[in-house]
């Protein structure tokens, strides 16, 4: 299961760590989801992490787990909406390809539970019926639902995260 | 084949160790037959070391030489309200060392905790090693999620002082999710319950496939199953005190007797309604009286008694949803570990909290050791590998003028992390600074765990304005913190494996495992076994009356026993099992043991200091308490961090 990664390629990377930013080191697009990003973070992890690579020797092993560093930090940053804007017109500045995580503050948590039940009264009306539906066993209804919430705020990160699962979910039962 | 890396729950109350061999996660039993043993260590006379639920057994007898829960003790400061807690119930000598440190004290010998704990990991290897009948060397060991650097440093010692390489330090819950979604390939989110012998962790993972990736820790490490039997103990105490007047909460040996009955008691009210306390004889009265002790216990009294306990780890849980942005209704499953979760009040509680039945087809006692186990198997290349994405449960903090500290890594960060600072000095041309590093929620300084300090001063000097001092704060895969300051105008670096004060520098370690202390359980392992013969006939014949040993081990054999608690007498068994042991172990040469004791004292009193200070600057009096390491109070600390050393 271990990525198996070329040693080349560990040794190029920690390289040229250092320039580059974030979404380039997670291998993701600028506009990725938040699940995107975890899922680049966790492609990440099955290459880098320490656990991953205890057979390498030494040197490699030392650059793995700088990498491994950099990537959680990385994860840190981008899968908080507000630690993402942040670095985010930071990094459009073009002067910091990195952000100290306690920077833009953890507000992360409020952020995302206010965006988790909606941003809109729509949006928040239409994800509790969903969550009913759900709750309820109708999973049909709640991803139509869902939709109808997403129509009024599209970029909610939260409700899109959602939809995405239960779509795997309704797919994973049929 | 490669070797065989064992996983190892080393617990408050039990340890469990397990190995996983051609694809099969196997429970290891000791010589008793034993699936768990207590983690106690009794040191008999000639410095012998016997562990387990024999040890245990000799609490009654021996008080003051039986050490257990020192898992509550390890990575802790002598001020600590722990400590103090501990010495106040237990019948042996807790001491402190240079820094405020913790040591043991056994006939006049010293020991630190990670020593302690290395005895009972040692009894674990040997075990691992009588089953699969070749050396052990590598284990994964867990610890209870939300302790902090110092608790895992210490229990990584003890692994080394045992003679394990440790190859990571796991934690609980983590451990557990990965026995209950290995190879399964699950998508599922859920949440463990781990109420252990004295810590209380709650995880909420997202399991997806091989992930396994933790959205959120919180816990408590001052709350568990010891807590519930201290409520029966108090009620038994308080009959007592009622019909006699005598509280026998001030004789160790009485107090032993009550602590067993309490914990007997507690487990027979995970399976029956009510159960029965008769105890024989608790103490003699002053005219030689025997004091004996009855009293039935209903389920709803103990429900009563620890319901305040129960609801406090459902804040605990509260907090940890809250975190990891969630409601118990986004949960799939809900896991359970530990011992006290067998308590039917416990489950009910965590069921109606949850929303869900909690899941029973795990052990609770098991399943931490059983993913320990897994997840050592995978690191040596014996399993396919599974991706544990943990997190630090405490914000880590650096301390900051005005007596403040300012995290750095908050709590539930994702690890391994690292995160640079830059700072400046506090004034003009200062020397050198004192960098402190803690770990807790608390803006105070004080009111958080230090971790430790140290000093650097390989910086350009200057004004205030010019001076950059970066400060590079580490979490690595284990939650083990290092932090190093340097300047990059001169390349000069000052780093530490941050040694807390009250912890084992790297030369006393080397030492110990020179010595060899956790050698010591070598044998006495034989004189358990030998033991057995002798219990075993007297347990099948059913004849336990009055045979503390075999009534004490008749427990341990089956966890759920009569809960009725005969104490009384001494019994022949006892004292055979002790002669079996002295016979054994007569290859120690005593003189040596003590040899070598005495060496060690004298060194750890003159490496106790972690850091190295100019001869010139002697530990002073003034109030900044800066170089104060000859044992001034760290409480009353420097109201500043980052200070002028120039007098």
């Amino acid at each position: 299961m271990n990525a198996a990664i070329d040693p080349l390629e560990i040794s190029a990377l920690a390289r040229i760590m250092d320039e580059l930013d974030y979404y380039q080191l997670l291998n993701v697009d600028p506009k990725a989801s938040t699940t995107d990003i975890r899922k680049a973070y966790h492609a990440s992890s099955r290459s880098f992490h320490p656990d991953a690579n205890r057979t390498l020797n030494e040197d490699l092993r030392g650059h793995c787990g700088k990498i491994s560093k950099r990537i959680t930090e990385a994860y840190c940053v981008l899968r908080d909406s507000r630690r993402r804007s942040a670095y985010d017109s930071k990094r459009a500045e073009g002067n910091s390809l990195r952000i100290q995580i306690s920077e833009a503050k953890t507000t992360h948590v409020e952020q995302r539970k206010a965006e988790a039940r909606g941003a809109t009264p729509q949006g928040r009306q239409f994800h509790a019926k969903a969550d009913s539906d759900l709750r309820a066993g109708n999973l049909a209804g709640a991803i139509q639902n869902l939709q109808m919430a997403l129509t009024f705020e599209a970029d909610n990160v939260g409700f899109n995260a959602l939809v995405t699962e239960w779509r795997e979910r309704k797919k994973a039962s049929s | 084949m490669a070797e065989i890396a064992v996983g190892i729950d080393l617990g408050t109350s039990n340890t469990c160790v397990s190995i996983m061999q051609d694809g099969e996660v196997k429970v290891l039993d000791n010589a008793f037959g034993e699936r768990t043993s207590a983690s106690v260590v009794h040191f008999h006379e000639d410095g012998s070391v016997e562990v387990g639920n024999s040890a245990k057994a000799k609490v009654i007898h021996a008080p003051a030489q039986t050490v257990s829960s020192a898992k509550r003790l390890i990575g802790r400061y002598h001020f600590s309200e722990e400590v103090k807690k501990a010495q106040a119930v237990y019948a042996y000598e807790i001491v402190e060392a240079p820094n405020h440190g913790v040591r043991i004290e056994i006939r006049e010998e010293e020991f630190s905790l990670p020593e302690i704990s290395a005895m009972v990991l040692r009894e674990m290897k040997q075990i691992a090693e009588r089953h699969i009948g070749d050396k052990v060397t590598k284990a994964v060991i867990t610890v209870p999620a939300y302790f902090n650097d110092n608790q895992r440093q210490a229990t990584k010692d003890a692994g080394r002082i045992a003679g394990l390489d440790v190859l990571r330090i796991l934690n609980e819950p983590t451990a557990a999710a990965l026995s209950y979604g290995f190879g399964m390939g699950l998508n599922q989110r859920v949440a463990v319950y781990d109420l252990g012998g004295g810590t209380f962790d709650i995880s909420v993972l997202e399991i997806g496939k091989d992930i396994f990736e933790v959205l959120a820790t919180s816990g408590d490490t001052f709350l568990g199953g010891d807590d519930l039997d201290d409520r029966i103990i108090d009620l038994l105490a308080d009959d007592f005190v009622g019909k006699y007047k005598i509280n026998p909460r001030n004789d160790p040996y009485a107090y032993e007797k009550l602590k067993l009955a309490a914990e007997n008691a507690k487990k027979a009210l995970s399976i029956d309604e009510e159960t029965h306390v008769a105890i024989d004889e608790v103490m003699k009265s002053a005219e030689g009286e025997t004091l004996g002790l009855e009293r039935t216990i209903t389920r709803s009294e103990f429900s009563q008694l620890t319901h305040d306990l129960v609801m406090r780890t459902f804040k605990v849980c509260d907090e940890a949803l809250q975190q990891s942005d969630l409601t118990v209704r986004d949960l799939d499953g809900v896991i359970l570990v530990g011992g006290p979760t067998r308590l039917p009040m416990i489950r009910e509680a965590v069921a109606h909290y949850f929303q869900q039945e909690p899941r029973v087809d795990v052990d609770p006692d098991e399943v931490v050791s059983m993913g320990a186990a897994i997840h050592a198997a995978s690191l040596v290349g014996e399993a396919p590998d599974s991706m544990l994405l943990d997190v630090t449960p405490l914000d880590l903090r650096i301390g900051v003028a005005g007596g403040l500290a300012e995290p750095v890594i908050e709590r539930n960060t994702p690890i391994p992390i690292e995160q640079t600072r830059t700072f400046t000095t506090f004034q003009d041309h200062q020397e050198s600074v004192q960098i402190r590093v803690y770990q807790g929620d608390h803006r105070q300084a004080d009111d958080n765990a230090m971790l430790g300090q140290f000093e650097f001063s390989e910086f350009n000097k200057g004004l205030r304005s010019d001076v950059k001092i970066d400060v590079t704060f580490e979490i690595n895969a284990d939650g083990i913190v290092n932090v190093t300051a340097s300047d990059q105008a001169t390349g000069q670096e000052a780093s530490t494996q941050i040694t807390l004060s009250s912890g084992l520098a790297e030369e006393q370690i080397e030492r110990i495992i020179e010595q060899d202390v956790a050698g010591r359980v070598a044998t006495a392992a034989k004189a358990a076994a030998a033991a057995q013969k002798q219990i075993r006939p007297i347990m099948n014949s059913g004849d336990v009356s009055g045979t503390t040993t075999a009534k004490v081990t008749g427990v341990a054999y089956s966890p759920f026993g009569d809960g009725k608690t005969d104490l009384s007498g001494v019994d022949d068994n006892e004292i055979k099992l002790e002669d079996v042991s002295e016979a054994e172990l007569d290859l120690i040469d005593d003189d040596e043991l003590i040899q070598l004791t005495q060496e060690a004292d004298m060194n750890i009193g003159a490496d106790g200091i972690t850091l190295d200070m100019p001869a010139d600057q002697a530990p002073d009096d003034d109030d900044d308490g800066l170089f104060d390491t000859s044992g001034g109070d760290l409480a009353a600390g420097p109201e500043v961090q980052l200070t002028d050393e120039e007098k």
